[in-house]
C-alpha cells in the first residue's frame, strides 16, 4: 500500500491512527467505484446497453455520492483542525489529493453517461453500435456494489420514467460540481507541497493471469514479432531433430558392433 | 453544468471540428443498421471468438455511398470511430480482407471534453501492471514527463490503475480483450505516436510549428524605436497634409479653384515652396517627384556623375516596364553602364558587379536589383548632401514660389463651381512625358569621355564616337 499507516505506538496517536485508517479505506473504496463506473460507462451506446446496465450505473452513481459525502466530512474536519500533527496532516493531504482527482474523474464520466444516453436512447436498439462486447458489466457491478445492492429488483422502467432519471443524474452532477466546489474554497492544499509515497511504476499484480492475457492478445501484436518467433521456433526443431539423429545412429552402431 | 479541467492541456492537442464529427458520427450510426449497415463477421483467436469485426473491404463498400470511398474510410479511423485490430498502429482502411471493428461511444472523439493527461497516464499505467516493460520508447517518455507533471497525484494514478485493472480481470476474457483494443486504439488516435499516419493531426501541427519558427525569427525592433519614428514622420509631414493644415493657395475640392494642381504640376518650371521643402525631407522624396529629380539631374550633370541617376532610372524602368521588351532593356543597360570600357560606366564594388553579371545570363526584372540598391545608396550618401548644398538647389528654392491664400466670396465659390472643367486628358499628359523624355535623350548624355573626345576633337566634325576607352 502506497499510503503508510502510522503506527507509532502513542495513546493519543490511537484516535488518529483510526480515523486515519477510515479515511484511507473509504477513498480506497471510492476510487473503486469510479474505476468500475468507468468500465461500466464505456458499455453505454454499444450492443450491451440495457436496462440493467443502466440501472447498475445508477446504483453506483448513489454509492459513490454517499461515499464521496463521508469523505469529504471526515477530511474537511480533519484538515480544518489546526492542532493536527504534521505527518498527518500530509497523509490527510494525500488522501484529500487522491479523493478529488476521484471526484474529477468521477464527473466527467458522469457527464459522458449523461450526453450518451441523450444519444443512444435504448428505445431504438438498431442503431446500437456493434463494439464485439458479449457480457454485461454485472460482474464489475458486483465487485463495486455491495450484496445488499445487487438484491434489488432490476425495474422496468416504462418510457416516461426516462426522463425523471435524467433529472436525478442532472442534479447528482450539479451536486458533485458543488461538492468540488466547496471543497476547494474550505480546504486549502498546496498541490506542489503533496509528494507521493509510492513508486513510479506499480508492480504487475499475479503474473499467470498476465501470462494468459498476453496469450490471448497474441493474434493482435505486430506482425513484426511472427518472423522471429518462427524462426526460433524453427532452430528448435532443427536441434531437436539433429539430437534425435545422432541418437538413432549412436543406437545403430552400438547394434551393429555389440 | 461544467468540467473541471484543472490541468492544462501542455501540449498543442488538435481538437477535430465539430461539424466533422457529427457527420461522422451519422455515417457509422447508419452503418450498424442490420439490414443496410456494414456485414459482421466473428474474429476468431486462440482461445475464443470476438464478434462484430468488419473486414476492410466492406468498410470501403460501404463508404462508396460517399465520394472517395477510401479516404473517408480512413478519415473514420483516424479520428477514432474505427479501429483496426491487426496493425493497430497505423489508421488507414486496407481494402483487403483486414479486419476492424466499431469503437465504443464512449471513446468518441468529442470537442466537449478534453482527452485528460490523467487518463492517459492511468492507460500507461495499467499497461505496466499488465506487463512490464511492455511501454514503448515514446509511452515511456511520456511516462516520465506525467510523473514530473502529475507527480502529486501519482499514487492516486497507481491505485486507480491498479482498481481499473482489477475490475477488467472480472469480466470475461473476450470482453476483456475488445476493452483493452478499444482503449488502445483510443489512445493511438489521442496520443499518437511521433510519425505515425494521422491524416489531419500532423499538418495541422507541423504548419503551426512553422509559423512559430518564423515569428521568432523575425526581426524586433523595440516599441520607443517605432513610435519615435512614427512621431518623428508626423511631425515632419505635418504642415504638408492637405487634411491637416491649410492647402495653398486653396484645395481645389473646397473651393473648385484648380490654381493648386496647376502650381503643382509633375513638370512644372517654378515649384512651390512646399514642394521644394519636401525635397529636404528625404533623398527617396527628392526621387519620386519628377520636379525635384529633374532639378537633381541638373545637378549631377554639372558634377559630371549623371550617369548614376540615368542607371538608376534604366533599373526602374527594367522593373516596371513591359516583359517584352526586358531583354533588350537588361543589354542596353550592360553595354551603356556596366559592360568594360562601357561610355557611362558606374563605379561599383567588384562583388555587385560580379552577381548582376551572372544573374544577366538569365535576365529577369530585377536581375540589377543589387546594383540599383548600390547606386541608390551611393547617390543618397554621396550627391544628395552635396546637392543640398549647391548653388543648383539655392536657385531653385529662390525661385519657388508661395502662393497666397485664396479668399473667396460666396458668389466667387458658385462661379468656379460653375467654371469646372475637366482636366487634361491622361493620353495627351502621357504624350507630352514621352515627348519629354525623347528630348531629353536627344541632348546628348554627357560623360567623360566624350567630353575629352570633344574637346581633343575640336573643330572635327565627327560625331561623339562611343569608343572604348581601356579603363585598367
Amino acid at each position: 500500500m502506497p499510503l503508510v499507516n502510522n503506527k507509532v505506538g502513542n495513546d493519543c496517536t490511537v484516535g488518529t491512527d483510526k480515523t486515519l485508517a477510515d479515511g484511507k479505506d473509504l477513498v480506497e473504496s471510492v476510487i473503486k467505484v469510479v474505476a468500475c463506473y468507468r468500465h461500466l460507462a464505456a458499455c453505454v451506446g454499444g450492443c450491451t446497453d440495457s436496462l440493467q446496465l443502466r440501472d447498475e450505473l445508477r446504483q453506483m452513481r448513489e454509492k459513490a455520492l454517499n461515499l464521496a459525502e463521508a469523505i469529504r466530512l471526515h477530511l474537511t474536519s480533519h484538515l480544518r483542525d489546526k492542532s493536527l500533527p504534521e505527518d498527518q496532516r500530509k497523509e490527510m493531504e494525500l488522501l484529500w489529493v487522491a479523493f478529488s482527482s476521484s471526484l474529477e474523474l468521477l464527473h466527467v464520466d458522469m457527464c459522458k453517461v449523461f450526453s450518451m444516453g441523450d444519444n443512444f436512447s435504448l428505445a431504438n436498439t438498431a442503431s446500437l453500435v456493434q463494439t464485439g462486447l458479449q457480457g454485461g458489466g454485472s460482474e464489475v457491478a458486483a465487485r463495486a456494489l455491495s450484496l445488499a445492492d445487487l438484491n434489488q429488483e432490476p425495474p422496468t422502467l416504462p418510457a416516461g420514467l426516462e426522463s425523471q432519471e435524467r433529472s436525478t443524474m442532472e442534479q447528482e452532477i450539479s451536486q458533485i460540481d458543488h461538492m468540488i466546489d466547496d471543497m476547494e474554497k474550505k480546504v486549502n492544499v498546496l498541490r506542489w507541497m503533496v509528494e507521493p509515497r509510492g513508486p513510479q511504476y506499480a508492480d504487475p499484480l499475479s503474473s499467470t493471469e498476465s501470462a494468459s492475457l498476453a496469450l490471448l492478445s497474441i493474434d493482435e501484436e505486430q506482425p513484426g514479432h511472427k518472423p522471429l518467433c518462427q524462426r526460433n521456433l524453427i532452430f528448435v526443431l532443427l536441434l531437436l531433430f539433429a539430437v534425435v539423429l545422432v541418437a538413432a545412429t549412436l543406437s545403430v552402431c552400438l547394434v551393429l558392433f555389440s | 453544468m461544467t468540467i473541471r479541467n484543472v490541468l492544462r492541456d501542455h501540449g498543442q492537442r488538435y481538437r477535430p471540428r465539430m461539424a466533422c464529427l457529427k457527420k461522422a458520427e451519422k455515417v457509422v450510426l447508419e452503418m450498424q443498421d442490420p439490414t443496410t449497415g456494414v456485414k459482421l463477421q466473428p474474429q476468431r483467436l486462440v482461445i475464443t471468438t470476438i464478434p462484430h469485426a468488419i473486414t476492410g473491404e466492406d468498410i470501403v463498400q460501404i463508404c462508396l455511398f460517399y465520394s472517395e470511398a477510401r479516404s473517408f474510410g480512413s478519415m473514420l479511423v483516424a479520428l477514432g470511430y474505427i479501429y483496426p485490430i491487426q496493425d493497430h498502429k497505423r489508421l488507414v482502411v486496407k481494402p483487403d480482407a483486414s479486419l476492424y471493428r466499431f469503437q465504443t461511444p464512449y471513446f468518441w472523439p468529442t470537442q466537449q471534453w478534453p482527452v485528460e493527461d490523467t487518463d492517459y497516464a492511468i492507460y500507461l499505467a495499467k499497461r505496466n501492471i499488465r506487463k512490464k516493460g511492455i511501454l514503448e520508447l515514446h509511452e515511456q517518455e511520456q511516462y516520465n514527463h506525467l510523473h514530473k507533471w502529475m507527480n502529486h497525484k501519482w499514487d492516486f494514478i497507481v491505485m486507480q490503475a491498479k482498481e481499473q485493472y482489477r475490475a477488467a480481470k472480472e469480466r470475461k476474457k473476450p470482453d476483456r480483450v475488445v476493452f483493452d483494443c478499444q482503449e488502445r486504439a483510443y489512445w493511438v488516435v489521442h496520443r499518437p505516436p511521433v510519425r505515425t499516419h494521422t491524416c489531419m493531426f500532423l499538418s495541422l501541427q507541423k504548419t503551426f510549428m512553422i509559423f512559430i519558427q518564423q515569428s521568432i525569427m523575425r526581426p524586433r525592433v523595440k516599441s520607443s524605436v517605432s513610435i519615435g519614428a512614427l512621431v518623428k514622420y508626423c511631425a515632419t509631414y505635418k504642415g504638408h497634409d492637405p487634411f491637416l493644415s491649410k492647402c495653398l493657395p486653396s484645395n481645389p475640392w473646397l473651393t473648385d479653384d484648380v490654381t493648386y494642381w496647376a502650381l503643382n504640376m509633375p513638370n512644372v518650371e517654378i515649384p512651390t515652396k512646399m514642394r521644394v521643402e519636401r525635397w529636404t525631407f528625404s533623398f527617396g522624396e527628392l526621387l519620386s517627384d519628377p520636379r525635384g529629380r529633374d532639378d537633381f539631374r541638373l545637378f549631377l550633370k554639372k558634377e559630371f556623375s549623371g550617369e548614376n541617376l540615368a542607371f538608376w532610372e534604366g533599373c526602374e524602368d527594367l522593373k516596371w516596364g513591359t516583359a517584352a521588351t526586358m531583354k533588350e532593356k537588361a543589354e542596353q543597360i550592360y553595354k551603356t553602364f556596366l559592360a568594360r570600357g562601357a561610355p557611362r560606366w558606374i563605379n561599383i564594388d567588384g562583388k555587385t558587379m560580379e552577381i548582376t553579371v551572372k544573374g544577366l545570363k538569365h535576365p529577369h526584372r530585377y536581375v540589377l536589383d543589387a546594383a540599383q540598391t548600390h547606386i541608390y545608396m551611393l547617390m543618397k550618401k554621396d550627391s544628395y548632401g552635396r546637392y543640398l548644398k549647391s548653388p543648383v538647389f539655392k536657385e531653385t528654392t529662390k525661385k519657388a514660389v508661395c502662393p497666397e491664400e485664396h479668399k473667396f466670396s460666396d458668389s466667387q465659390l458658385e462661379q468656379n463651381a460653375r467654371n469646372r472643367r475637366p482636366s487634361l486628358s491622361p493620353i495627351i499628359i502621357r504624350q507630352q512625358e514621352q515627348e519629354q523624355k525623347a528630348k531629353m535623350a536627344a541632348s546628348a548624355p554627357v560623360d567623360i569621355t566624350q567630353v575629352m573626345s570633344k574637346l581633343s576633337q575640336q573643330g572635327k566634325e565627327a560625331p561623339p564616337r562611343r569608343t572604348s576607352v581601356k579603363n585598367d
